[in-house]
Order: structure tokens, then C-alpha cells, then sequence
């Protein structure tokens, strides 16, 4: 997690955290008017916008997500509520680009682009993670807080977030890759090696973030589904290991293999052109 | 629609330190949970509003009166099924359920009507100084109220990216709500891209005028608490005080609502 602070010695990290910020809440505001639960949760096709901003601007982007849920709050679902809907924005877009170099060794092609069979794949369930860990965390804040019940939540935010990171994530992926690179914008070539921790540990921390996800998202639903209303200690507790251990996981997955394969590629690619 | 809130007016709430507002603002997430009983919240309510009248920004509720209506109605629904309470009204909904979940109700609206009128009141300039000032580190400050102030540009791009697709025969007007918001999706891409490709120039930019260059840095807007913030912030704390005072001498509460 060490790049989640370092990136913001970066101007342009800065200037992506607010512009991926600007760009989430003005495409959420809309869609305040189209509420699924008014006051808690909105049709939202711009929950395609954390995955993508993750994988292409890694921190700044998980900044971005958060900070941008915040401020598309003000418009219509500002409560308590809003501190789960922070961190679990946060969490949507960090763990698909802490989690993606899991899935290609160090001589693979660990572009974050859909341009495969593979990366597709890798990318959908990405998505799937992400979006229970972020549903799970704003639902057991909303049921510790009282907010709404844990299941129902649960339920619709998974369901928002990952139908429309899968259905949406991919096309914009695709279409904004090739410029975001072109224009130099990719976090790996803007964060230094040093600004990261080191991958020593990321497989580890892979497991322990999907043994979080899944585990919580079962144990969630079946204690959630056991109480008729929120408040009760039974979710608000229950969950606490699961959620640690996302978040530990999270700390445990380093990216440096991945800003030095893209470091790598670039020097590669500069004695090519010298020569 | 122009998402920009903020209303320039000169009232003495305008005036008063960003602090004292981002107080109050996180204050009123706080004294809507003190009671239970609607009666107490529509008290609550009452007085945010009146305070949204002496800072001249009521007219900025029009743009969220439907939202702001939708939850009052549906969060009520919600509770009075999903609660219990002792007094049967009908079928199978109690007097308790129901007035827990307009009580409810009020609570998520004052919270959502409070910060409207904090985002009236305060310029992202202020915001961003309100954040320093409160130990927050000034680059994600900046990156906070950049994006606040960037929020009506990126809204004014999509808009204009929107006019050009329909002059190109795009029909962003017809059908029902999920095809009419399918028919936006395609103006996703063009918004962002828009908006991102000024980053190495804005990037730049900040470096030029010496973003960065020093840990400590000057300001060029002054804000600084005076006597009136002291005595909003106390006059706040003791309304806080007595309605916890008030709360646990038994009143504001709702008896017979169960979970």
C-alpha cells in the first residue's frame, strides 16, 4: 500500500486523483434522479469508471473513486452512510490493479488492456472481486450504523457494481488504454519502483483478499438474511475478520514487479529506437 | 443543469469561517440521530432550514425536491414493513413502524439538505483552505477542491459532446428511462478522454507557478475564525448538549418500536 501515499509526491498523480474524481462524480450526479433505494443507492452506470481508473491510474484512481463517491453524494445520499461508501469506492478501484499482476507471470504481457482471451477473463473476475469487497464494506457500515439491512444492500450494490464494471468496464477499457498510454498517463509509467512495496508477499495477499471477499459475502448473507433490520451486533461483528482480511491482503500486495516489468519494457523499447 | 451549488450571496453565513461550516455540516450528521420521535426531527428540520433561509439558499432545494421527496415516501414504506411496533394501523402495518420510518425519513434528508447548503455557502477555494487548516495534507486538499470545481466543467463537456452527437443524429431524447440512459453511455468515452488529455498540461502548469516546490507553503486566501465562528460553534454545541440532554430525560424518543 505504500504507493497509496507516495504516488502524491507525482503532479500528475495529483492532478488524475482530481480529474478522476471530477469525472466519477459528474457522471453519478445524473443519476441521482434514477434511485433504486432514494437516499441510499442509484442506477449507476459510472461504477464502470473505479475499475477502469484503478487499472489506469492505480492510486490515483482509487483516490479518485473515493473522494468522487463523496462528492456525488452531496447530491441526494449524503449521510454516515458516506464514510463506508469512501472506503468501499477506495477498495473497488485498488484491488483490480494491486491484483492483476497475480495473474500473469514477470515475462507476460501485464498490460492492463482487455485485448486478450485471457486479460478478459482476469478483468471479469477482478470485477467480481472488487465489487463484493466494496459491497461488502459499505453494507456492514450501513448495518453497524442502522443505515439499512445488510443482505438487501449487499445484494444490489454487488449487483450494480459488477454488472456494470463487467458490461461497461471492458468497452472503456478498450477505447481508452491506447490513448492513456500514448499520452504517458499509465500509473506504472509515472510511479518509481521505490514508490512501491515489494510483490515478495502478493500471492499471499491475493489469498487472504479472496478468502475476505468470498467469506464475507457468505457469512454476510446468512447472518444478514438471520435479522429482519439493521443495528444488531450480529453483521457488525461477524464480518470484522473478513474485512481485515482484505485489508491486510491489501497491504500484503505489492506492485513493484509490475512498475519494473513496465520500467523494463520502456528502457527495451528506448535502446530499440536508439539502435 | 449546472451542478455548481455554490450561491454567491453575502450573508453572515457566507462569511463565517469554512471551519465553522465543515463543523456544523459533521455536527448535523450528529443531532438528527439524537431523537427518534418525527415531531423532534421536524424540529430538527425546521431549523436547518431556517438556517438555509438566513444563508439565502432555500432556492437550491429545487434542484433535489424530487430526490429529497422520493426518500421521504419510500424510506417510510420501507420501515413500516420491515419494523414492528404495539399499535395496529393496517394490514399488517403499526403506528410505531410507521412513524419510525418517517422519522427515519426526515434524518436522511436533513443530512442531505445540510450539506446542499454547505456546498451553497463555501467556495471550493474555501473548502480547500478549511481542509489545510484542519491538518489535512495541502496535495490532497487541492486534489479535493480541484475536483469540486472541475465537476461543472466535466458536466459542461458532456453536455456539449452530447449537442455535437445529436446534430450528428443521435437520439439522446426518446424512449423510456433505461433505453434513454443506454443511449448516453456512448458519450462516456468522449467526456473522458476530454477531460484526461489536459493532464500533462495541467500538470505542468502547476510546476510552472511552483506546486510543490517548498514543504511549507503561502496562501493567497486568508481565512481566519473571529467571534462570530466562536459563537455559532458554541451556540451549536449547546443545541447538541441540550438535545442529548433532552434525550435522555425521556424525551424525543419513540416508545413501542421494535426491530
Amino acid at each position: 500500500m505504500k504507493e497509496v501515499l507516495t504516488m502524491w509526491r507525482h503532479t500528475q498523480m495529483v492532478v488524475l486523483v482530481a480529474l478522476s474524481a471530477a469525472i466519477y462524480a459528474a457522471v453519478l450526479i445524473p443519476f441521482k434522479g434514477f434511485p433504486i433505494i432514494p437516499g441510499y443507492i442509484e442506477l449507476r452506470p459510472a461504477n464502470a469508471f473505479p475499475i477502469v481508473f484503478g487499472l489506469l491510474f492505480g492510486p490515483a484512481g482509487a483516490w479518485g473513486a473515493a473522494i468522487g463517491n463523496l462528492i456525488g453524494d452531496f447530491f441526494g445520499t449524503l449521510s454516515l452512510g458516506s464514510i463506508g461508501g469512501f472506503v468501499g469506492n477506495f477498495f473497488l478501484a485498488l484491488l483490480p490493479y494491486k491484483m492483476w499482476s497475480v495473474f500473469f507471470r514477470r515475462d507476460e504481457n501485464m498490460e492492463e488492456n482487455v485485448d486478450s482471451g485471457k486479460k478478459f477473463g482476469v478483468f471479469i473476475l477482478l470485477v467480481l472481486l472488487a465489487s463484493a469487497a466494496c459491497a461488502l464494506i459499505i453494507s456492514w457500515w450501513a448495518d453497524l450504523i442502522g443505515l439499512f439491512p445488510f443482505a438487501l444492500f449487499f445484494a444490489l450494490i454487488l449487483f450494480n457494481n459488477a454488472i456494470m464494471g463487467g458490461v461497461l468496464g471492458p468497452i472503456l477499457l478498450l477505447a481508452l488504454y491506447p490513448r492513456v498510454k500514448r499520452w504517458g498517463l499509465l500509473w506504472t509509467e509515472i510511479v518509481e519502483p521505490e514508490d512501491t512495496s515489494s510483490s515478495r508477499l502478493q500471492r499471499t495477499g491475493a489469498i487472504l483478499v479472496w478468502v475476505g471477499a468470498i467469506g464475507g459475502t457468505i457469512v454476510g448473507l446468512i447472518l444478514g438474511l438471520g435479522q429482519q433490520t439493521p443495528g444488531n451486533l450480529g453483521v457488525g461483528l461477524g464480518l470484522i475478520p473478513f474485512l481485515l482480511l482484505i485489508l491486510v491482503g491489501s497491504f500484503m500486495l505489492g506492485v513493484r514487479e509490475q512498475v519494473e516489468s513496465v520500467e523494463e519494457a520502456m528502457a527495451a523499447e528506448a535502446e530499440e529506437s536508439e539502435a | 443543469m449546472d451542478p455548481s451549488l455554490y450561491l454567491d450571496r453575502d450573508t453572515w453565513v457566507h462569511r463565517l469561517d469554512p471551519r465553522t461550516k465543515i463543523f456544523l455540516l459533521v455536527g448535523m450528521f450528529a443531532l438528527p440521530f439524537v431523537f427518534l420521535n418525527p415531531l423532534y426531527e421536524l424540529a430538527v428540520l425546521a431549523l436547518v432550514l431556517f438556517f438555509g433561509y438566513l444563508a439565502q439558499s432555500l432556492a437550491n432545494l429545487r434542484r433535489i425536491w424530487f430526490i429529497l421527496l422520493t426518500i421521504l415516501i419510500v424510506t417510510t414504506v420501507l420501515w413500516s414493513i420491515v419494523g414492528s411496533g404495539r399499535t395496529p394501523l393496517f394490514l399488517f402495518v403499526e403506528r410505531e413502524a410507521l412513524l419510525y420510518g418517517f422519522s427515519n425519513a426526515l434524518r436522511i434528508v436533513i443530512t442531505v439538505i445540510a450539506g446542499m447548503f454547505f456546498l451553497s455557502t463555501t467556495r471550493n477555494e474555501e473548502v480547500g483552505i478549511a481542509l489545510v487548516r484542519l491538518g489535512i495534507p495541502y496535495r490532497f486538499a487541492f486534489a479535493v477542491s480541484t475536483a469540486l470545481r472541475l465537476v461543472p466543467t466535466v458536466v459542461a463537456t458532456g453536455l456539449t459532446i452530447g449537442q455535437a452527437q445529436r446534430s450528428r443524429g443521435l437520439d439522446l431524447e426518446s424512449g423510456n428511462i433505461i433505453q434513454r440512459i443506454r443511449k448516453h453511455l456512448p458519450l462516456l468515452v468522449p467526456v473522458f478522454v476530454t477531460t484526461v488529455r489536459s493532464t500533462n498540461i495541467f500538470s505542468m502548469a502547476l510546476e510552472s507557478k511552483g506546486f510543490g516546490a517548498r514543504p511549507e507553503r503561502t496562501y493567497y486566501l486568508h481565512t481566519a475564525m473571529s467571534g462570530r465562528d466562536a459563537l455559532v460553534i458554541v451556540a451549536f454545541v449547546a443545541l447538541l448538549a441540550g438535545c442529548i440532554a433532552l434525550r435522555v430525560a425521556g424525551y424525543g424518543a419513540l416508545e413501542g418500536f421494535s426491530r
